[in-house]
């Protein structure tokens, strides 16, 4: 069976956002302990591209038809 | 249990939701392709670049990880395909592109770029805490903590050159397995591309500098 014929769940298609997520609050969350926070780097370029990947998911047809 | 080690056990099974993710959405074949092909470059490149000390480049810390293949920490097998995986979906999503079907592809590719960029920082500022990396030489351009600014240019090349050589084997017509394996054959053209990638940005900074 060819698995792309059946459109895969919520979780399924979110799993490289939560990927993400869970390796961005773990290395901030590390470098805050470790006293070695630096928003520059951390933060703003990976967030960046995190509120990108949620704006479009949002605004997508998609989306919205399922709403 | 050791906070580093349970970090590389999470990575691992971070991965391990990646390959399902891309088994879901993307296909046997291209799982595969990715996948192996990653692990064999991941661990051929991190082998060579810190046992060639001809390179100068650097070497991984024994005193930050756990769990080895050789020179290269067994992290690797799976860091560079998480990574490019990571890059390469949030690309597609974000300017409604496929880098298989072609479409956006240019765009794909160079927000994939950017993407691993954006990672490199995310990476290396945390890397440079234990340090995970012990640099070879003084770097002529550094971003946090000392680390050379060539890191986030290496990690953009590493997506594109990784890329495309996918997409070329990815395209072949033949079996899944002779795919797989020309991908993974592929990792002795892409290893020295990439070193050259990295070559050109520290000859250029040493010229500015």
């Amino acid at each position: 069976m060819n698995t792309r014929d059946k459109r895969p769940n919520f979780f399924i298609r979110e799993i490289p956002l939560i990927v993400l997520l869970v390796f961005w609050v773990i290395y901030a969350g590390i470098e805050v302990i470790r006293d070695r926070f630096d928003i520059l780097a951390s933060i703003i370029p990976s967030g960046l591209f995190i509120l990108a990947y949620v704006i479009v998911r949002l605004t997508s047809k998609e989306h919205k038809g399922r709403d | 249990m050791d906070l580093f080690l349970a970090l590389e056990l999470i990575a691992l099974a971070l991965s391990g939701l990646l390959i399902w993710h891309s088994a879901s959405t993307r296909g046997a074949a291209f799982t595969c392709m990715f996948f192996i092909g990653g692990a064999f470059l991941g661990l051929v490149r991190e082998n060579v670049v810190a046992q060639v000390a001809a390179l100068n480049l650097y070497s991984y810390s024994p005193s930050a990880f756990h769990l080895w293949v050789g020179a290269a920490p067994l992290i690797l097998m799976v860091f560079w395909s998480y990574t490019i995986y990571l890059a390469l979906t949030f690309s597609e999503v974000i300017v409604g592109g496929n880098l298989i079907s072609g479409k956006r592809r240019v765009w794909v590719i160079l927000i994939a770029m950017v993407f691993m960029a954006s990672y490199a920082c995310l990476n290396e500022a945390f890397a440079s805490i234990y340090p995970m990396v012990l640099w070879k030489f003084k770097p002529a351009l550094t971003v946090w903590g000392g680390t050379p600014a060539m890191v986030l240019w290496g990690y953009a090349g590493l997506a594109l050159i990784f890329l495309m050589a996918l997409l070329l084997a990815y395209k072949l017509r033949i079996r899944t397995i002779y795919r797989v394996m020309i991908f993974c054959a592929s990792v002795i053209v892409m290893i020295p591309l990439h070193l050259l990638w990295i070559a050109i940005f520290r000859l250029a900074t040493s010229v500015i500098n």
